[in-house]
């Protein structure tokens, strides 16, 4: 008997408009595949039984009370609660079934029978319940089953759509912002940043020379739908050197339905009289295809301080972004690609020259350049473009496994403009190319109790270090490579408590060819330890070729624990082993915002921190409150401190090299809240840390100060859709710091004289008051459309803040009003 | 249809071994363009010939011998290379100061030429310290003066008078916020070059 090829014809009748048919090719291949194994015999008998069973599609959970009907002989039995169903006394034919139930659409097969035959047949929901699969699903999708992940409100995320990533993540406590004026800033946790936090977009973490305190992150946050963070290393499938914490930017997966849909929002500003526009469309098919774009223009002019223009504050932002896939609830393919592209003006004042002018501009009030306001961008300046282009594909199989695959490039180019001499001036002072690939496969799988992700990723980094500068390479030209794997597990034997345990094992290799100056090969005697690797020899300069190699192991574990159904406790230790990043062993070269030297420290090994974060949430009546200790050690803790003078043409400056010490951080993270009414809420974030060297007992450098914000929500119950909020912000001077301050000699007034260089005590304390409207949202023609009013610093105060880096020049912006329109598509 | 599927990621992952094939090019010395690394001052007594030429360089410099090097005490509080300069008393001297770039000593850069162009950004001063009485510093007829008519003071001519000794900073200032002025915090702008020395009038 010849083998028979079935191949089953699926009817498709009048659609219903939610029609799960294109889920027919995946039935009919399990049916292709199950009735080839019984498809041997084949006789005319009516004697056959097929015995099914109805399944979820998605949960595999059995569907009962579902109705199958035979059409050819108008039959109907009914599945039981197991979902199961026989018919009985067949013949040997083809048999066309309709299986419907409540909440399903009906599932029109055809079935070749010869033998007796038991199969599955799944059942897709209807889109509603569909939606709710997944947004239950997206809940499910916690970043870490042990520790407080903190989420930013679409209203939170929307406020500061238009002032960057760090500045929308302040609003979480012990987030704070490390800033290079106004416009450049990056999120600090814990009082970590750079290479120890890691930001994650699309699943990959982003490439942009993260390790520099004036380098904000290249990336447009209002490209994603959702933007999280976890304080500490507890995302172990994105990074593992990262003990500061961890952002993760991310896209939802649009319906599955014919819609267009988006969001468009339009930001204007008086402080830099700037405008932004904001706008997002997705349209998707009933066959789960999907397109997405997205895009910002923004345009903003010199900020201003209470008392002065802020000269050069200007920047420019635009960014495009695309994404095309396919849903199908069984798998997904995405193909993305998105362009950033910024243009930041640098505060004409900071450049300087030498440290005499840094003595003079500390001594001023006012920064000495203030010139008539300008939306001109001029030097000194950042130009930053990051391209980003990524293929992803999962499929899940039938038990709640996942297995996704992605490769993304990242193509990140920046440079830096200082004033220089006339034909220099239009030249980039620091040209940095810095290409990264990375290829991650993982699997995941979620039981009852049990889940667990696994995965491998590689990445390969080439930066180019453009010599066409003129000016000394700050970083090296490099390649880096990174391969390694990732375990990470959680149990929940109840809703009340879950335990979570994993690691991440990553193996880098670097290949960095530097040259290093004759004078400063002398000084640090690199001969001894370094002149092996010379391959190269003239002009005063020697170049070296290093392969360094580090093996690093992270590790997480914690415990979730409710202990009352108000009272949850959450317990997590994350040990973290991050390898030195090339800035901070090789980087060479002069900060003119500081007059610096800085000097990497090309012998550094692998830093390791642990860090425990105890987390207790607790519910009384109408109070809330969320208290949050932590503690953290490190070894071979990176940092940069002064070393000594070198002497220029310019005169002498202060020299930074890296070192490693061993730093103990510690603080405490609270949340309160308190309902008094249905109208009036009050809330409370507030943060405390120190840090120190644990030796000589030195704090650490740029540890942000007791920082604690207020925040009155009012809203009126015959206006539904309005929110007043009042918040008050306060910042406490920073006692704890390491004294940096050195003395110069200068002459002033025809007398030499010695001055202190005072660059490291921290500016006073300063209070903020803001307030915001929001209204909305109301119907607008087919949309619907939200108003925002924001007062910033109302109070017009004049303040600097510690962890702005150009907080010797000039204030911090002075009051700013931003209206808000906000229009959902 | 899912064999597409896998085609991606295996495109993505010869991508890869692509990229590990190939090892860094050697990347180019950058030739410092901008930096001033020497700076001369050329000094002719009025009525003379045989100017006297002083050299600023900055020791450890990369192309010192190094059994040139001067001892350097680190506590020194001033940091400048010592030069002392002897003058004698009651006369006038033609000055003029000169700005290199011998990072390549192959091909000596003279900076001179493009400040005098771009007199408008750039301002020489010389601050006399107190000490040294009875000495002026004047811009010279031959200088250069900028677009508004103010002197760049790169040829100037100094005048002594008693015996005196004392010290004199030199400034290269670019861009400076204001052209006028008798201390460096008057001028503003950056500064790109700090050259100190001893004049000696006997």
């Amino acid at each position: 008997m010849s083998l028979v090829h079935f191949i089953l014809s699926v009817r498709t009748p009048e659609l219903p408009k939610y029609k799960c048919f294109k889920y027919s090719k995946l039935s009919k291949t399990v049916v292709n595949l199950s009735l080839l194994a019984t498809s041997f015999c084949f006789s005319q008998e009516c004697d056959l039984r097929l015995e099914g069973k109805v399944l979820d599609l998605h949960d595999n959970s059995p569907i009962s009370a579902a109705v199958i009907y035979v059409e050819d002989s108008n039959e109907t039995v009914f599945t039981d609660d197991n979902g199961v169903f026989v018919l009985e006394n067949q013949c040997t034919q083809k048999i066309n079934l309709k299986i419907s139930h409540l909440h399903c659409d009906d599932l029109y097969i055809g079935v070749n029978l010869n033998k007796t035959t038991s199969r599955k047949f799944f059942l897709e929901h209807h889109i509603e319940s569909l939606e709710e699969v997944i947004v239950e699903e997206s809940k499910l999708k916690k970043l870490s089953s042990t520790a407080q992940s903190y989420v930013l409100s679409e209203l939170q995320k929307d406020q500061y759509s238009g002032r960057g990533l760090a500045k929308a993540l302040e609003q979480i406590s012990g987030v704070n912002m490390l800033s290079t004026g106004n416009v450049i800033s990056k999120p600090m946790i814990h009082g970590m940043f750079g290479s120890r936090v890691g930001i994650i977009y699309d699943g990959v973490s982003i490439e942009n020379q993260q390790w520099g305190q004036d380098h904000a992150p290249n990336v447009d946050q209002n490209a994603f739908d959702e933007i999280r963070l976890i304080k500490g290393a507890g995302v172990l499938k994105y990074s593992g050197d990262t003990p500061g914490g961890v952002v993760v930017l991310e896209s939802r997966v649009p319906k599955i339905a014919d819609s267009l849909y988006g969001k468009t929002i339009l930001n204007g500003m008086s402080n830099g009289r700037g405008l932004d526009i904001i706008s997002s469309w997705t349209k998707s098919f009933q066959s789960g295809k999907y397109f997405k774009v997205q895009g910002m223009i923004k345009r903003v002019g010199d900020f201003e301080a209470p008392d002065y223009l802020l000269s050069n504050t200007g920047n420019d932002e635009n960014n495009i972004s695309f994404s095309l896939g396919q849903n199908k609830i069984l798998s997904h393919w995405k193909i993305n690609f998105s362009f950033f592209n910024q243009e930041i003006g640098i505060l004409r004042s900071a450049h300087i020259g030498n440290v005499y002018d840094l003595v003079t501009a500390i001594e001023l009030d006012n920064p000495s350049i203030i010139n008539p306001f300008s939306h001109q961008v001029i030097s000194p300046k950042q130009d930053n473009k990051h391209y980003t282009a990524g293929v992803q594909y999962s499929k899940r199989n039938q038990s709640n496994g996942k297995w996704t695959a992605q490769y993304s490039w990242q193509k990140n180019n920046r440079k830096e403009y200082d004033v220089r001499r006339g034909q220099y001036n239009n030249k980039a002072a620091i040209d940095l190319t810095l290409d990264t690939h990375n290829l991650t496969t993982n699997y995941k799988w979620d039981g009852s109790k049990w889940s667990f992700d696994t995965g491998a990723f590689l990445q390969v980094q080439d930066n180019y270090s453009n010599p066409y500068t003129g000016i000394k390479r700050l970083i090296p030209d490099y390649i880096k490579t990174r391969l390694g794997t990732y375990f990470t597990a959680s149990l929940s034997p109840s809703n009340d408590f879950s335990l979570g345990f994993g690691f991440r094992y990553g193996h880098q290799n670097n290949q960095v060819k530097k040259y290093y100056h004759n004078s400063r090969w002398r000084t640090e005697n690199y001969e001894e330890r370094l002149g092996a690797f010379v391959i190269r020899d003239g002009a005063g300069q020697k170049l070296v070729e290093q392969r360094l190699i580090f093996n690093n192991l992270s590790l997480n574990t914690g415990l979730k624990y409710s202990i009352q159904p108000d009272l949850k406790l959450s317990l997590n230790v994350f040990h973290t082993e991050r390898a030195p990043d090339i800035a901070e062993m090789f980087s060479d070269g002069l900060h003119h915002s500081l007059a610096t030297i800085e000097y990497g420290n090309p012998f550094l090994k692998s830093e390791t921190t642990q860090k425990f974060v105890i987390n207790v949430e607790k519910q009384i009546g109408n109070f809330r409150y969320n208290f949050s200790p932590y503690f953290s050690q490190g070894q071979n803790y990176i940092i940069i401190e002064p070393t000594g003078f070198e002497l220029t043409m310019r005169g002498a400056f202060p020299v930074w090299e890296y070192r490693a010490v061993s730093s103990t951080i510690r603080g405490i993270d609270l949340d309160l809240s308190l309902q008094l009414n249905e109208h009036i809420k009050f809330s409370n974030n507030s943060s405390w840390i120190e840090g120190y060297e644990k030796e000589s007992k030195t704090p650490l450098i740029n540890i942000p100060p007791f920082t604690t914000t207020n925040q009155i929500q009012f809203s009126l119950p015959n206006w539904k859709s309005f929110l007043m909020v009042l918040s008050s912000k306060s910042s406490l001077r920073q006692n704890q710091f390491p004294n940096h301050n050195f003395e110069t000699s200068v002459v002033e007034n025809g007398v030499r004289m010695k001055k202190l260089v005072d660059i490291s005590t921290p500016p006073r304390g300063y209070h903020l008051l803001g307030m915001e409207f929001h209204w909305g949202p109301y119907p607008f023609f087919s949309d619907k459309i939200s108003v925002s009013l924001i007062f910033d610093n109302m109070l017009n105060a004049s303040y600097r803040n510690y962890l702005n880096r150009l907080r010797f020049y000039a204030d911090e912006m002075g009051r700013n009003m931003m209206l808000q329109i906000k229009i959902r598509h | 249809m899912s064999k597409n599927i896998y085609i991606k990621p295996i495109i993505a992952f010869c991508l890869f071994i692509l990229i590990f094939a190939c090892s860094k090019d050697d990347p180019d010395p950058v030739n410092e363009e901008e930096v001033i690394t020497k700076v001369t001052i050329e000094i002719t007594k009025v009525g003379s010939s045989n100017p006297m030429t002083y050299n600023f360089e900055v020791e450890g410099h990369d192309h010192d011998n190094e059994g040139e090097e001067e001892d350097h005490d680190d506590d020194d509080e001033h940091e400048g290379v010592h030069t002392e300069i002897e003058l004698e008393a009651n006369s006038s001297y033609n000055v003029s100061i000169s700005f290199y770039n011998d990072s390549d000593p192959a091909d000596i850069e003279n900076i001179t030429s493009e400040v005098i162009e771009e007199a408008d950004e750039h301002q020489i001063l010389y601050e006399i310290t107190d000490e040294l009485s009875g000495f002026s510093i004047a811009s010279a007829s031959n200088d250069t003066v900028d677009s508004n008519g103010s002197p760049l003071f790169q040829k100037t001519t100094w005048t002594t008078t008693g015996e005196t000794s004392g010290e004199v900073i030199g400034y290269l200032i670019h861009e400076p916020t204001s052209k006028t002025g008798n201390t460096r915090t008057d001028f503003g702008g950056s500064t790109d070059v700090e050259i100190e020395f001893e004049v000696h009038v006997e």
